[in-house]
């Protein structure tokens, strides 16, 4: 699995095809900054679950993994991600897949993220 | 031995559907755990009002029918079904396999609500049938409830979380059948109350059934609620294990007021005790949180846990007179009560917004205030969760007080708080989900 960061890249897009999947990989973010584990109050975003996104002509597969293995609370997560990107997408195929590899470390943390678990200082 | 492993990689693609409300098919409807925490909630409240009108005797005499009433409001209509509540929620989480019957966690519930009043009701006023038919009630709810938990914990691949609750829910069915004996012999009186008998029944339950199921769920939610990922949990898998291999000892040196058994059985669950406390300081010093409200419950439960090992020692080493050594007795169980009580009330502002939570998603209720996504945090309010827990902890600290200093008062007004602190959690977590609820309601109001 690649450890790609899920930040659209910055390169000017070289045709058609490259200007569609930035605007697919913007989409796919945008709609998993939506997808919130109740309990932190933080989108999985934020919390550094989303490993990969990869866009393909149709399809997208989105890697991302949970805080905790076995967490009946954020073994929801992948699903609301997955509706939420496809209701973000819905001429593709969306298909999320949770990993646990490398494991999820609080490094993964936005600085946000960080400051809202307290783990941070605040600003 | 691994908490629980989870599976390598699982994938959620567009066909896989809606997850059920609790995070999987296996889970029960949400009225199933609610039903049974809501009851567990005026359980609460009732059990601070028996202890308020049964101080005195509590006081003087722990055996008497008042007292005895008194007690199993608490161990059966709050603890009892409190714990009963969580584990049909979270046994078929960890074992991946649903219950037998929803129908039978239905009659469950009824069945504990039947035993949790007929039973103190029987001993307080009598008539001598209602105890016989308490007991016959209760020894037949927990037989179906051994049946229905017994499919999600029969997986093999559960871990400590399986196997603890496996053992857990064995010592339920060990402590009803002696409680059973009890309000069957009442007539006969072929199997008297001694004290030594009423120890051993009271720490088959408190230890045994509520304290292991108690020690074996927290290895699984903790590290959840803090974030926290340990490199090992041998403090957790060692407590569940002592716990196991030790009350039954200790329960067989009282029964049988064999001091060697009871020596040994009691050293054995007092090491299983601190491995419980010693997961605990692993969890929150490998914390990736800070540290929030369950855990000033948390801490509070520990600190009646330490009271309770610091007075069984105290009974076992010191020798003392026997009023003293009543006294002593009657606050260890009581601090255990305490012990098992705040980590309950604690953990309900976990478990039921998690499981309103799913279920209000299911309904569609998907935001909070603001328009920001629904968080557990919108389903009950902190203020009052905050004032639960000063009304709980020192409701329970002026019980155990009041029993050590045989003071009824102090008992009595510590009742009083406990009952005031049934009454807020309840009312709190019953009021967040409907408000949140409400939302839908007035949204889709034309």
């Amino acid at each position: 699995m690649s450890d790609a960061s899920p930040s659209a890249p910055t390169d000017a897009p070289a045709s058609t095809d490259d200007w569609i999947r930035e605007q697919r990989h913007a989409a796919v973010l945008a709609a998993l900054g939506q997808v919130w584990d109740p309990e932190l109050g933080l989108d999985v975003v934020s919390l550094g679950l989303v490993y990969d996104v990869r866009i393909g002509a149709a399809s997208v597969d989105i890697d991302m993994t949970l805080t905790t293995p076995g967490c009946p609370v954020s073994e929801q997560l992948p699903a609301q991600a997955q509706a939420a990107v496809q209701a973000a997408l819905p001429d593709v195929a969306v298909s999320v897949h949770v990993v646990w590899e490398p494991p999820w470390t609080p490094e993964r943390l936005s600085p946000m993220a960080l400051e809202q678990l307290g783990l941070a200082r605040r600003r | 031995m691994t908490v629980l492993d989870p599976p390598a990689r699982t994938t959620v693609a567009p066909s896989a559907g809606p997850v059920a409300p609790g995070g999987g098919p296996s889970v029960p409807p949400a009225s199933v755990p609610l039903s049974f925490l809501a009851a567990a909630g005026v359980g609460l409240a009732l059990f601070g009002v028996a202890v308020w009108l049964a101080a005195d005797r509590l006081v003087a005499a722990p055996t008497h029918p008042g007292a005895v009433a008194a007690v199993h409001v608490g161990m059966l209509a709050f603890l009892t079904t409190a714990v009963l509540g969580a584990v049909h929620q979270f046994a078929p989480v960890v074992g991946r396999r649903p219950l037998r019957s929803v129908l039978a966690a239905r009659l469950t519930f009824v069945g504990m609500v039947a035993t949790a009043w007929l039973l103190p009701s029987g001993f307080a006023h009598g008539p001598e049938g209602l105890v016989a038919a308490g007991g016959v009630v209760g020894a037949a709810t927990v037989l179906v409830t051994a049946w229905n938990l017994s499919a999600p914990l029969s997986g093999r691949d559960g871990g400590v979380p399986v196997l603890g609750l496996r053992l857990s829910v064995g010592f339920l069915v060990v402590t009803v059948a002696f409680g059973l004996v009890y309000a069957l012999d009442r007539q006969a009186g072929w199997f008297p109350l001694l004290p030594h008998r009423v120890l051993a029944h009271a720490h088959l339950g408190l230890v045994g059934w509520l304290g292991l199921t108690y020690v074996t769920v927290a290895e699984k939610l903790w590290p959840m609620f803090l974030l926290a990922h340990r490199p090992r949990a041998r403090a957790g898998a060692a407590a569940v294990a002592l716990l196991a291999t030790g009350v039954p000892v200790l329960a067989l040196g009282l029964l049988l007021d064999v001091v060697a058994l009871t020596w040994t059985g009691g050293l054995v669950v007092a090491a299983g005790l601190v491995s419980h406390l010693a997961s605990l300081a692993t969890v929150v010093v490998h914390r990736r949180r800070s540290l929030e409200l369950l855990h000033a419950f948390l801490f509070a439960s520990a600190a009646f846990l330490v009271a309770a090992l610091v007075l069984a020692a105290l009974v076992g080493l010191v020798p003392v007179g026997t009023v003293v050594r009543g006294r002593l007795v009657a606050a260890e169980v009581a601090a255990l009560t305490a012990w098992l009580g705040l980590a309950v009330v604690g953990h309900v502002h976990k478990i039921v917004p998690f499981v309103a939570y799913t279920a209000l998603r299911a309904r569609g209720v998907t935001t909070g205030p603001g328009g920001r996504p629904l968080l557990f945090g919108d389903l009950f309010h902190p203020g009052a969760a905050r004032l639960a827990l000063v009304l709980a902890t020192a409701g329970f600290a002026a019980a155990l007080v009041g029993l050590l200093v045989a003071r009824a008062t102090v008992l009595a007004a510590g009742g009083v708080a406990v009952a005031a602190a049934g009454i807020v959690v309840t009312a709190n977590l019953a009021s967040g989900p409907r408000r949140a609820g409400a939302q839908l309601t007035s949204r889709s109001t034309p």
